[in-house]
């Protein structure tokens, strides 16, 4: 009975979420499409750090890859939004992958300070106008919205449901990938690098694969925020936005999608709820990530041991 | 050719504030291989401590006797260390023996605590020290000037490093410092009260970190309650140049970190130069991860 109810609990409130455009105010509506969002990118970060237990401190770097994939191929080359999003994919994936060709030698704390150097230089890349493409530090305004057929999704509502409907993929992605042989490879990857590797597990290419998905997953998050904000400029990806991501998924639990969606909820949906105490709410999410540390050092929903 | 030596004189300063910095995160990291994410924004909250003193004592008319300034000196410096050690209770022993990276949020939950706590007690916006605090003297020579801050920087910084080398290798609790960053378990079967060598390096850390933060108030002249994560960052790169865990190590990058930065913004590009500091940390990390003279946590890469 336990089971039937876990197993359904999830489905059921992604359907519910399609009610939300005919059912709740504009605000919630915008705050609950950039949960959407953030979601995506929360989990593509749990496929590196929670799942294959690399320390990625740089994971806005691949969501901000594909937003400005997607806010450069738009604005300056007229690209339908729809269509910037393989591009966006393809581009945060590479990224990702590249970087990660030399960086997954690093282990653990090595790894984490390599990423923030890599967050940073991105950052700077984009705050420079390199290439003359990202605007500077105003960054690309004026991005579209998403059409289907020819008819554009102008209405908030509409754009929610394309970011819902990207997180049921993006859900249902994940729920495979821990069935899957890879979602395994992953696992033994983080609990014991050495034993995959004398099992024949070839460490260095799964590692970097795991980047790659992640990041490519993150870059597709990208594409629908350049084209909910219709901005998109260096804040939106600073080292902070990576410091976030990484603490969604500790916070929540790792490799556990309830935990980071919860995760998202406390570090992303609370805040814009609470906007009014703007200034007070870093102060408090600071004093609350290491409440949450010291009470639940495995997070607040933990992955489920499996059973049987 | 003068302009070479000025910038020397420049990174050097810089340097040394790195360094006295870089000093905190390395021996905690030596320790407990804990990256204290909050170690940068206290220093920034000693430099603002030490400016509150300033501005409150030393009148209107700006230039503040001696003792004010060594006032604010000491009030940082014991603030900064009180709270250093809270931290340590508070936010890192519970996570003692939890999965490592529990300790990092931890440490990042406080650096944003602390940073924001700045900002709400203070100002968001940046803040200026006075003019006359130090002597405004300048020497000339061969083109390269000097400023009295400056040198006293270089010098309080390698009198303090001198000082906290000593200190470590020639005491008994310094050789119990040492023990412990090498093995904990096997410091503790020898007597060694490893927790107590953990709150002193909580202790010894952010006095220099305050000291650092307050030169930074001093040789800039402002203070802005975000700007942890940039000397942080700054002085945790110098630390991972100088060998993560490695005391004169830390010094050592510190101060070669700070020659780099002045050169690389001099001749380079200044707006690329944050960019180019990562660039070289990251060649380090993967061509000698260890750093320059980290030897000894070669297992850990």
């Amino acid at each position: 009975m336990k089971e039937q109810i876990y197993r359904w609990a999830g489905p059921s409130l992604w359907v519910l979420g399609l009610g939300v455009p005919f059912a709740l105010s504009a605000n919630w509506i915008s705050i609950l499409a950039l949960f959407a969002i953030y979601a995506v990118v929360a989990l593509s970060q749990d496929i590196v750090l929670g799942r294959a237990g690399m320390f990625d401190m740089g994971h806005a770097v691949y969501f901000g890859v594909g937003a400005y994939t997607t806010a450069i191929l738009n604005v300056t080359y007229g690209w339908p939004i729809f269509w910037t999003m393989i591009p966006a994919i393809i581009a945060a994936a590479l990224v990702g992958g590249i970087l990660a060709a030399p960086l997954v030698k690093l282990r653990g704390d090595y790894l984490l300070v390599a990423t923030i150097g890599v967050s940073q230089i991105f950052h700077l890349a984009m705050v420079n106008n390199t290439a003359g493409v990202t605007g500077g530090p105003d960054g690309i305004f004026g991005v579209g919205v998403p059409s289907i057929f020819g008819h554009q999704l102008i209405s908030q509502g509409n754009e929610y449901l394309v970011d819902w409907g990207l997180l049921g993929i993006v859900l249902l992605l994940m729920k495979n990938l821990e069935h899957s042989r890879l979602g395994r490879v992953f696992r033994y990857l983080k609990e014991d690098e050495l034993a995959a590797t004398t099992l024949g597990v070839n460490a260095r290419y799964y590692k970097i694969l795991a980047f790659a998905l992640g990041a490519g997953i993150a870059g597709a998050a990208g594409t629908l925020f350049a084209s909910q904000l219709a901005v998109v400029s260096p804040g939106a990806f600073v080292f902070t936005e990576s410091v976030t991501l990484f603490a969604i998924v500790l916070v929540g639990g790792q490799a556990s999608i309830p935990g980071v969606l919860l995760g998202t909820v406390l570090m992303f949906v609370v805040p814009q709820v609470f906007r009014e105490l703007a200034q007070y709410r870093y102060f408090a999410f600071g004093i609350g990530m290491i409440v949450v540390m010291v009470v639940r050092p495995q997070g607040i929903w933990p992955r489920r041991r499996r059973m049987g | 050719m003068s302009t070479l030596f000025q910038q020397l004189v420049n990174g050097l300063t810089v340097g040394g504030i790195y360094a006295l910095i870089a000093l905190g995160y390395t021996m905690v990291y030596g320790i407990l291989k804990l990256i204290n994410f909050a170690h940068g924004d206290l220093c920034v909250l000693g430099a603002f401590i030490g400016l509150t003193v300033i501005t409150s004592l030393g009148g209107a008319s700006g230039s503040p006797e001696i003792w004010v300034v060594g006032l604010a000196f000491v009030a940082a410096i014991i603030a900064i260390c009180c709270a250093g050690v809270v931290l340590e209770f508070a936010a890192y022993r519970p996570l003692r023996n939890a999965h490592r990276l529990s300790a990092v949020v931890s440490a990042l939950g406080a650096s944003m605590m602390i940073e924001n706590g700045i900002m709400l007690i203070w100002s968001p916006q940046t803040l200026v020290f006075p003019q006359g605090v130090l002597p405004q003297i300048s020497w000339h020579v061969g083109g390269v000037v000097i400023t009295f801050t400056q040198l006293m920087i270089i010098v309080i910084s390698l009198i303090l490093m001198a000082s906290l080398y000593l200190y470590v290798n020639h005491t008994r609790f310094g050789t119990a410092i040492r023990a412990s960053a090498i093995d904990q378990d096997a410091a503790r079967l020898m007597g060694i009260n490893v927790n107590r060598v953990i709150v002193s390096v909580f202790i010894l850390g952010p006095a220099l970190g305050a000291i650092g933060g307050l030169f930074i108030g001093l040789y800039y002249r402002q203070a802005v309650f975000d700007m942890g994560w940039t000397y942080g960052l700054n002085a945790f790169i110098a630390a991972i140049i100088g060998g993560i865990g490695n005391i004169p190590g830390a010094m050592l990058g510190g101060l070669l970190l700070g020659l780099f930065n002045a050169l690389a913004g001099g001749y380079i590009s200044s707006t690329w130069q944050q960019a180019i500091t990562f660039g070289l940390l990251i060649a380090i990390l993967l061509v000698r991860p260890t750093g320059i003279l980290g030897e000894r946590v070669a297992e850990k890469v």
